[in-house]
């Protein structure tokens, strides 16, 4: 709660989430909402996650943020919207109550850092968790307490899964004021505790299409994603929610790889065409299908895993495979499982800005 | 036409052609009907063709045939659905004259052999032109004047769109029995004279999911492709043609490579997925656009059927450059001379402008060869004699 103290740190992690019902495509380019509704699972922070320290004091004489060690530019849009959005959450609260005037500590400057603790080079979207976390430490410094989807969609759409652990969906609503784009929990955590990821992180490529000039070339050039978000998804959407309350794999494994499929194809069917996917990823799809066949059933897909126990390969399975080994495609692979949603560190040493509002020197 | 000879040859030639609005999934597996009816640009028989030569004599024991000098099972099924759909169609012809009996070469067995000049490992489809020429051949020797559209399609569908030249549309009809799916010629080949097609020959992968096999699961398993056959395609082809008439290259360039992608995005979405891309033939969709770009307009569009083969359309005033752009960013391995098969190509130079527009780093040998041709004519009868595939024993002549 923001209180009239000149100084107030707060630091929280927020995780990383991965979609099975892909979200591509906005009907709303500047409150970013979607033309469908999306499914995803929350990743455990041990593995991957965002830390920010957001601090607020009465000395400072503006807004500043640093990601992973560099200050970047506050006016970026996103963060700015962001920014925007947390200050009317938290000066709409404070006006509801009339005896109450408005604490001094909503008009501070703010200060926000922020660290992944997975390399930006592996290609893994870090816009979720650092937006989720970045809402998350806001409303904690200037007292908001309502839902923050719109906060961390404002600032990139997935962002408002990350609010959450476990299983988490992201209702694509109707209304054009976006109020009701919201995410909600559909599973917690705790509800499936079988259930690995393993990232396969391949070797870096080019430069690739970023996902918000990309999924607007999509909109505005692809026939076939109007007719996925129309036709295809809401449907995906309920048997995938019952899928995961289900705990039933191989539903959930099938319908995810036809949704990962799908989504890739409307980014072919773009023009001019977005292809993401390269050979390596087309090996491991093809090594995921054999793996499957092999076994008669659907026990794999893209990602899975934890530590992991050494595994053997039998010489019926190596036969199946039938693949030509190719050597370093993959870089590493990251093993991790469903995690929970936004943490606060109450420990002091945890906070990445010093007293002085300016980070804090690394080890 | 037929006659009571006791034997008869006939020796004839047909086109390759290449889908601009794609052919992908069937409504009927029986009768090749397709969901979709489709638009094909037919090309220069002078680069790509198959030579069939049919004969029947009162003989021959039984159907044999001969498919680039070896012999195959001639009860393959889609072999025997010509053989049987052109002999319904002899029966029926001759029978509509109460006059004239059957003649008896209608009971005739027949030896075929077919041989394409070119390479089959180029994984250049070559069931289109075998199936025109085949069907055109049995047409010549069994004394059928009928369209032949029906018998190429049930040995290929696309066959049929090989039995014209120039630009040809294979309606996808509406009728159970298939008898208005028929290929019709929208434009001859002297309607665009400046139109080249340049093949860009992907080195060889491992075995890809076949067309039939591939577009029966995706018929199955995908719901982008439903949508697609219905809701997109038949304005497509409406457009299509229109721009081929007014000899819009712009238009066309561009529907033609939004078909293309259009068809492997529904290969995508099918399960398992089927992908026919590979990163070269990313690589060259990305040299198409960046050329384009450069140019400020579409000169060059690539189009991809079931393999990783690139078909490149452009006019040839673009051809030199285009050929350079490819050069320089696939450069040929040591075969440096033997790169650029088919017409002949002026040498083309590269601005330093275009070269940092492609902004692409080299990769070598990933595209093994160039065939450049042109739209072509349909099927051809050769005359000769010594043009024929078998000898007076209805046996594969020795080659020289």
């Amino acid at each position: 709660m923001a209180s009239e103290k000149p100084y107030l740190a707060v630091t929280c992690t927020a995780p990383v989430n991965i979609a099975v019902i892909k979200y591509w495509g906005k009907r709303d380019e500047e409150l970013i909402l979607p033309i469908n509704s999306s499914l995803s699972v929350t990743l455990h922070q041990d593995q991957l996650k965002t830390t920010t320290t957001a601090v607020i004091s009465k000395d400072f004489t503006e807004d500043r943020i640093w990601l992973n060690g560099r200050e970047e530019d506050i006016g970026q849009p996103r963060i700015q919207a962001c920014l925007r959005e947390i200050r009317r959450l938290a000066r709409k609260r404070r006006s509801g109550d009339e005896e109450d005037p408005l604490p001094l500590s909503l008009n501070y400057k703010v200060h926000v850092a922020s660290v992944n603790n997975f390399p930006t080079a592996a290609g893994l979207a870090s816009s979720a968790s650092g937006y989720a976390c970045l809402a998350y430490a806001l409303a904690r410094v200037y007292g908001v307490e309502s839902d923050l989807s719109e906060v961390a969609r404002r600032g990139s759409g997935s962002a408002c899964r990350s609010l959450y652990g476990g299983f988490v969906e992201w209702q694509m609503g109707e209304q054009a004021d976006g109020k009701d784009s919201v995410a909600r929990q559909v599973a917690p955590e705790s509800h499936w505790p079988e259930l690995r990821v393993l990232i396969l992180v391949v070797s870096a490529e080019k430069k690739l299409t970023g996902s918000t000039v990309g999924m607007q070339t999509s909109v505005e050039t692809s026939p076939l994603l109007r007719f996925r978000a129309e036709a295809v998804v809401p449907a995906r959407m309920a048997e995938m929610i019952r899928y995961v309350k289900e705990r039933n794999f191989q539903g959930f494994g099938e319908l995810t790889m036809k949704d990962s499929n799908q989504f890739h194809a409307t980014c072919l069917d773009t023009f001019p065409p977005i292809s993401y996917l390269n050979d390596t990823s087309r090996r491991i799809i093809h090594l995921v299908h054999r793996f499957n066949a092999h076994h008669g059933q659907t026990k794999a897909r893209f990602l899975k895993g934890l530590p992991v126990k050494p595994g053997r390969l039998s010489d019926e399975l190596k036969a199946a495979l039938g693949m030509d080994p190719t050597p370093g495609s993959i870089k590493y692979i990251i093993a991790t499982q469903v995690g929970p949603g936004p943490q606060i560190l109450d420990h002091p040493h945890a906070h990445l800005l010093g007293p002085d509002g300016l980070p804090k020197p690394t080890v």
